[in-house]
């Protein structure tokens, strides 16, 4: 007899990445709206990054900590999310590593200059209004991480 | 305190307690253990009040066509009397103003027509507390004027507050307290039925004595809907 069992997620993501030989970043992802996570990892692993998501944040912090603090090369977080903000995410993996980039997502309207006026002790270094595309997602992470990273995605 | 627990399967019994728990000018607090049994507690409470009375209206129409005689003094009720029903604010936090919309249409509910007769209010919570936490009591203020002027049952105020917990988290919730503090339990002919609502992981992020701080006036109930053992399963 055999019995087949369905490949998790996480085998097919990995399978994805090696694809593409070397990912491009390591990128942190946190949205508690499972759907969206889901979306967002299986984008950006097709765009040869190497992605892993989180829907709680506290786990996500917990990831953080736990790699060498250069593991991460950018953080890309939801805003509003019970237990603990993508504001508050960010000031602490900030604290862990100040050179990690973040990029926070938000469906409500806050502008960039609102929201420095509200939170000014945290530093981001981007902001992408949902929903957003794939391809935009990619350019604006790209932007954040550098021209290298970007060459290094136009050879692929 | 007065403290109740109830699994969110049993949305009857959360839903006695918006009815019965809490009387007008009562002050309280919802403890939802996820965002999907917050969505079914505001969806259906605004059926509750506003699809039901939909339906009367539906109905009274059909007898006005088949009767004119329907519509009596005395006990019986007048034509008209139930077309003012509560006013219900929604102050939503996770959820956009958008997607609350949406989720009430989906039951049904002619959610535009209930905004544009003034029965249905949905804001973005962000805007009623900043840049002036009182903003928000400002526009409760106004809206009970208006519903006694109108003549309306009263104002339910449905408020999340995860505004909150989004930059001052780390048990040091200061402005939240002092705005839960601000709001008295019980106000003695008040028209407002407020109920501040927290994300159970919201909530546990406070110390017990900032609880018990927010729940410190006697007689501010309350209710802390669980994740449902059948749920989880």
């Amino acid at each position: 007899m055999v019995v087949r069992l369905p490949l998790s997620y996480k085998k097919q993501d990995e399978k994805d990445v090696n694809k593409n030989d070397k990912a491009l970043a390591n990128l942190l992802v946190v949205d508690d709206d499972s759907d969206i996570a889901h979306a967002l990892k299986q984008g950006l692993l097709k765009n040869g990054f190497l992605v892993s998501v989180f829907t709680n944040p506290e786990e996500a912090l917990k990831s953080f900590q736990s790699n060498s603090k250069d593991y991460y090369c950018l953080m890309l977080s939801d805003i509003r999310m019970p237990g603990m903000s993508g504001i508050r995410l960010a000031r602490k993996v900030k604290q862990i590593n100040p050179n990690v980039k973040v990029v926070l997502m938000t469906s409500f309207e806050i502008n960039d200059n609102e929201f420095s006026k509200v939170f000014p002790s945290t530093q981001v270094d981007g902001f992408v209004q949902k929903p957003v595309g794939i391809k935009n997602l990619t350019n604006k992470i790209l932007d954040t991480i550098g021209e290298t990273k970007r060459r290094l995605y136009e050879q692929q | 305190m007065i403290n109740r627990s109830v699994e969110s399967s049993d949305i009857e019994s959360v839903m006695e307690w918006f009815e019965e728990g809490i009387e007008d000018g009562e002050n309280s607090i919802l403890v939802y253990p996820n965002l999907q049994a917050f969505r079914e507690i505001y969806t259906q409470y605004v059926k509750d009040h506003l699809l039901a009375r939909e339906q009367e209206e539906q109905k009274e129409n059909e007898v006005d066509n088949n009767n004119n005689d329907y519509y009596l003094d005395g006990n019986t009720r007048r034509k008209g009397q139930f077309l003012m029903p509560r006013i219900i604010l929604i102050a939503t936090f996770y959820d956009t103003v958008n997607a609350v919309k949406h989720n009430l249409s989906a039951v049904g509910i002619d959610v535009q027509s209930h905004i544009d007769d003034g029965s249905l209010l949905i804001v973005d919570a962000f805007d009623g507390y900043y840049p002036n936490m009182d903003g928000m009591k400002k526009l409760v203020v106004t809206l009970s004027e208006r519903a006694r002027r109108e003549g309306r049952i009263g104002v339910s105020v449905i408020s999340n507050m995860g505004f909150f917990f989004l930059y001052d988290g780390d048990g040091t919730a200061s402005e939240l307290i002092s705005y839960e503090t601000s709001l008295p339990s019980k106000t003695d002919g008040g028209n407002v039925r407020g109920f501040s609502c927290y994300h159970t992981r919201d909530y546990e992020n406070l110390f017990d004595s900032q609880k018990r701080e927010i729940l410190a006036q006697p007689q501010k109930k309350l209710l802390e809907v669980t994740e449902s053992a059948v749920a989880s399963l």
